[in-house]
């Protein structure tokens, strides 16, 4: 797992060079916007339980048949499935938004992932639905708390979704 | 990238996954002074980066005073080439720390194994680190102060992994 400073240094470092104008901005950006990412995250982590609620509540608002018998989050035991994997998702935002690159997501989230959820039959659109109503219910957080929204925000939900969404082979 | 060599965000994060929690108040503090000191340190190390050649010259000419006997003065061009290009490594390396705030890449590129390879190339580990004190010296000449502090430390870093 890496930051997008040792990131940026490794390639540096290969390559035998001072860092250049634009990893200095890349930098430089992750810095200053370091104040703002720890403020989100404080945020989110304050508040897990909520936005996974109420994105599950929309989820299954949306999507009715999951919790109807038969239905994929059906039964009290898989049901309480959905939101421990929604807030496993949740949290490994929070951490990348901090190391602000995808690392920590392709290392410990993303791998094997869709072919675990595969064998166990969840369907993956359903999980990036879910993702992306944390996503908009997160945003809206940071927006009744004056935190504005920057892009770093979506970024990891953003990239969770892409790589859960089916792939034209 | 093994875990032995993380970045104080990345090994916060790594002990919270292995708990399965959420990073506490407390870490996130630290995380923040961080980024908050990055900012300087940035700074510096483009200071660095932007007179590298100029501590080079400073530090190799201190260097030579002290140090007249030492292969990279005998007049062999590949030696002197040599001494002047892992004066510019060490530079580097010491901008690269400065950015992640942290002595791991100065430890894995330029620390483990040094003393054997300067040691089977010929060269007296007590030139090499009379060198980095040179080098220091040239940094420090071209910092202020405040900043001189901050630099400091990497430099010292080398120079005891470097001492026989």
């Amino acid at each position: 797992m890496q930051d997008i400073l040792s990131q940026v240094i490794n390639h540096y470092d290969v390559i035998d060079r001072f860092l250049d104008e634009p990893a200095i901005a890349l930098v430089t950006d992750f810095f200053q916007t370091g104040r703002l990412r720890v403020q989100v995250v404080a945020i989110i982590n304050s508040n897990p339980v909520d936005i996974v609620r109420e994105s599950a509540r929309q989820l299954f608002e949306e999507i009715p048949e999951l919790i109807q018998p038969g239905g994929n989050a059906y039964t009290t035991r898989r049901h309480s499935m959905y939101l421990r994997d929604m807030d496993y998702f949740l949290r490994y935002a929070s951490y990348a938004i901090l190391t602000g690159n995808s690392s920590v997501l392709d290392e410990r989230l993303l791998a094997g992932l869709r072919d675990t959820f595969n064998s166990l039959g969840i369907p993956l659109g359903v999980t990036a639905r879910s993702v992306q109503l944390m996503k908009e219910r997160v945003q809206q957080k940071l927006s009744e708390a004056q935190l504005g929204n920057s892009p770093f925000v979506a970024e990891p939900f953003d990239y969770i979704i892409h790589a859960l969404s089916e792939r034209n082979v | 990238m093994d875990e032995s060599v993380m970045s104080i965000i990345t090994r916060m994060i790594a002990v919270a996954d292995l708990e399965a929690r959420y990073l506490t108040i407390a870490e996130l503090q630290t995380i923040r002074d961080f980024f908050e000191a990055g900012q300087q340190r940035l700074r510096i190390a483009n200071i660095l980066a932007a007179n590298s050649q100029t501590i080079i010259n400073t530090g190799t000419q201190r260097f030579w005073e002290r140090c007249p006997v030492t292969p990279s003065n005998s007049g062999n061009p590949t030696y002197r080439a040599s001494c002047i290009r892992d004066q510019g490594w060490y530079i580097r390396l010491v901008s690269y720390a400065l950015i992640e705030g942290d002595t791991k890449v100065i430890d894995t590129v330029g620390i483990r194994g040094a003393k054997e390879m300067y040691t089977s190339l010929g060269i007296p580990l007590k030139n090499l680190v009379e060198c980095m004190h040179c080098l220091k010296e040239a940094a420090m000449d071209l910092l202020s102060l405040d900043d001189g502090m901050v630099a400091m430390p990497y430099f010292d870093h080398i120079i005891t992994g470097l001492t026989p």
